[in-house]
């Protein structure tokens, strides 16, 4: 008798051990497909060989609004990932959701991590009323990529970009090439039909998208946009493509980028996460690739830039060997080996302080001038609310609805006025009722 | 006695199946169009009818309403007559002709996506085959994707395309049922190439187009949005929205469920009149003689 209870006994004591001992899965859904979701996949590896007592599952869960999508799924259905990637205007919604655990929390309590090595503009977008939300990951800001063979066949000096809108205008005019019967073969400039592209024209003028300080100091209930400084948004971007000197890419990023590599179009508005797939392009070719910064209106104050991209949030799990497991594999990702190499790999820029200078001590940026201006942009950007970026629940709506007034516009079924108007109207009803389940 | 149950227990694991996957979310859709609901739907208020009041409404819904209706028209009648003449070239004896049929049947293992994609490729303003070409030899400058009404004539094009093959295999299918004597007694009557098309093979594939049209108008309505997100995302100006693809718009890309389920409910409506269109005219009056 005595024997079999202590053969149960050591029996108990053996499978205890076992499961205490047993590594925490944490699961993790990003959004990086292709190469970027190879680098994921590394550096989660990586991660997974260091440290033997958390094993991190990460699983690719489509574009940025699929993955979304799937967690709010999985959230109903009981079962979300510990961490999950979601982009930039998803924020609101997600500190709205009642599911997630702000990483304010950890960085209060772990004194190991500095938030203060966080660059400030890449930061500033994710606190909100004093909270860091979630943990930056992939983030980016929009440049216009140039060829500089084409400035050099137009006369024009390839190391001298304009900086102003309206030289911006002129470069395009002179880029634009046409054949004996008037048909345009070159254009000045393409971009797609992307809502993100307006929101950055605004914040290099220190222009608001929402009330409240864009949001940031309260709920957002109004838009703000329809404002002078959107106007001159809605009438730069509609008078280049009107004049032909810009072809209108439509929506996407994809028909836009195939015009430049195929230098049909002699300049690009594009994000800094394609710097690598540029200068790839450019390579193929045979042209020189430039990178400048966004210009911005002659006689109108500096913003700077807003950064894009996707963060990773914390789903609350309700168990703290989990929550705690996601801490640390979020603390590693933001070390500064593994930030030079999602960097260096990506074309996203790295997102603290001894990343970046790291990066520039070893010469990276010296040997691809391209990927320092993506990073000089951010740095120069004042961190205002206007280029902290907009915050509210609706914002994929009222992106949408930006780019539908935009090709109204270029329709020439509205004004640039009227569409703008209308544009804010849309954005406001869509806010107000988002804001009624509050 | 036992042999009485034995249908209904062989039964079980196809109403398990179908009452989970499709009658609780139906059930589910009716009773989340009465909600006014947050994306995470920890928020969520009963509004009564007021979601089917916002979207009756709204002009938008109604253009788009016509524009799916223009589509779908447009789409079943230009797609069938062209599966038909491609049916009846497919359906001569010429050396090859599996070849053929091959490649033409094609275009419907690609998915929506990737041909929305390919046509994309093609109707690039600027490096677009298409486009080069009617530069080239027209001198035509056209924005397919970003201008109306050829951004609904590019998405129309690609849906025709996609859905060719599926049609011209019902079409073949229905040629090769119909017995040659018919042919030679018309031959025979003197009747040329043309009457025979229209008093022979026309009223005979009536059943076989009444089926297409009805199932043509399921996958215009409902699987071509694909083709429409990658193309054109419902623009240029929401003129290449239709009402399945602002349902999924509303539903996964503003987390709008209350709206969408409401927008679902109106699909189920039109569904159930197509069903009874079908189960009224199609299955009853049109028959193999």
């Amino acid at each position: 008798m005595w024997r079999k209870v202590l053969t149960f006994g050591v029996l108990v004591v053996f499978a205890a051990s076992f499961l205490l001992a047993a590594p925490v899965t944490i699961h993790f859904w990003h959004a990086m497909n292709g190469p970027l979701g190879a680098m994921v996949q590394k550096l989660v590896s990586e991660f997974n060989q260091t440290h033997t007592n958390i094993v991190v599952k990460a699983d690719y869960a489509g574009s940025y609004s699929e993955t979304l999508s799937k967690t709010i799924a999985a959230v109903k259905g009981g079962n979300p990932p510990d961490l999950v990637q979601i982009y930039d205007i998803g924020t609101q919604m997600m500190i709205d959701s009642g599911v997630i655990v702000p990483i304010q929390k950890f960085i209060d309590q772990d004194k190991t991590f500095d938030v203060n090595t966080l660059i400030p503009q890449v930061r500033g977008y994710y606190t909100v009323g004093g909270k860091l939300y979630s943990m930056p990951f992939n983030s980016s800001n929009p440049v216009i990529y140039y060829n500089k063979t084409l400035f050099e066949k137009a006369g024009l000096n390839p190391n001298d970009p304009p900086t102003t809108w309206e030289g911006f205008k002129e470069v395009a005019k002179k880029l634009t090439v046409k054949n004996a019967d008037g048909k345009t073969v070159q254009y000045g400039f393409t971009s797609g039909l992307v809502g993100w592209f307006f929101e950055q024209y605004m914040a290099v003028q220190n222009a608001l998208m929402f009330n409240n300080e864009n949001g940031r100091a309260g709920r957002a209930t109004k838009s703000a946009f329809d404002s002078p400084a959107g106007l001159r948004v809605f009438n730069f971007w509609n008078d280049m493509v009107q004049s032909g000197v810009m072809i209108n890419g439509g929506p996407g990023w994809d028909n836009a980028n195939g015009i430049f590599a195929s230098q049909k179009a002699a300049m690009l508005l594009d994000s800094t996460s394609d710097v690598g797939m540029m200068l790839r392009q450019a390579k193929e070719g045979h042209f020189e690739l430039g990178v400048m910064a966004l210009p911005h209106p002659a006689g109108v104050p500096y913003g700077g830039v807003i950064i894009g991209g996707a963060s990773i949030w914390m789903i609350n799990t309700h168990n703290t060997m989990k929550e705690k497991a996601a801490w640390e594999f979020l603390k590693w990702l933001e070390q500064t080996e593994q930030q030079v190499q999602w960097s260096e790999g990506t074309g996203y820029f790295p997102i603290n302080k001894n990343s970046l200078t790291k990066m520039m001590y070893q010469g990276f940026y010296a040997k691809h001038p391209q990927y320092l201006t993506t990073v000089f942009q951010l740095l120069m950007s004042n961190v205002t609310p206007a280029t902290r970026g907009g915050l509210t629940g609706v914002f994929p709506k009222v992106r949408a609805t930006i780019e539908q007034a935009l090709s109204k516009t270029f329709d020439h079924a509205m004004t640039p006025a009227q569409a703008l108007k209308w544009a804010q109207d849309q954005a406001d009803s869509a806010i107000a009722e988002y804001n009624s389940l509050y | 006695m036992p042999r009485k149950y034995v249908p209904y227990v062989l039964l079980i694991p196809t109403f398990v199946i179908i009452g989970l996957f499709i009658y609780y979310p139906a059930v589910m859709t009716f009773q989340k169009a009465l909600y006014k609901i947050s994306p995470f739907g920890n928020r969520s208020f009963f509004v009564g009818l007021r979601n089917f009041e916002n979207l009756f409404n709204s002009p938008s819904y109604s253009q788009e309403a016509f524009t799916t209706l223009i589509f779908v028209v447009a789409s079943i009648a230009i797609g069938l007559t062209i599966s038909l003449l491609f049916s009846l070239l497919l359906n001569e004896k010429v050396p090859g002709v599996g070849i053929f049929r091959t490649i033409v049947f094609s275009p419907y293992a690609v998915s929506p996506a990737i041909a929305g994609t390919l046509w994309s490729f093609l109707l690039n303003p600027v490096v677009g085959y298409v486009s080069y070409t009617l530069l080239r030899i027209f001198g035509i400058h056209s924005e397919w994707l970003t201008s109306y009404p050829l951004a609904l004539i590019a998405v129309m094009v690609a849906t025709i395309w996609q859905n060719l093959g599926f049609n011209i295999i019902f079409f073949l299918s229905g040629l090769q049922g119909i017995p040659n004597s018919y042919y030679e007694a018309a031959k025979i009557d003197g009747a040329g190439a043309v009457t025979r098309f229209f008093k022979i093979t026309l009223p005979l594939l009536s059943p076989i187009t009444f089926y297409l049209a009805i199932m043509d108008v399921v996958f215009t309505m409902f699987t071509s949005f694909g083709i429409i997100d990658i193309m054109t995302q419902g623009g240029p100006g929401n003129t290449t929205t239709t009402l399945i693809y602002r349902l999924y718009r509303d539903g996964f890309i503003y987390f709008n469920s209350g709206m969408a389920s409401a927008e679902s409910i109106v699909l189920i409506l039109v569904m159930a009149v197509i069903t009874f269109i079908y189960f009224k005219f199609v299955q009853r009056t049109v028959h193999y003689r």
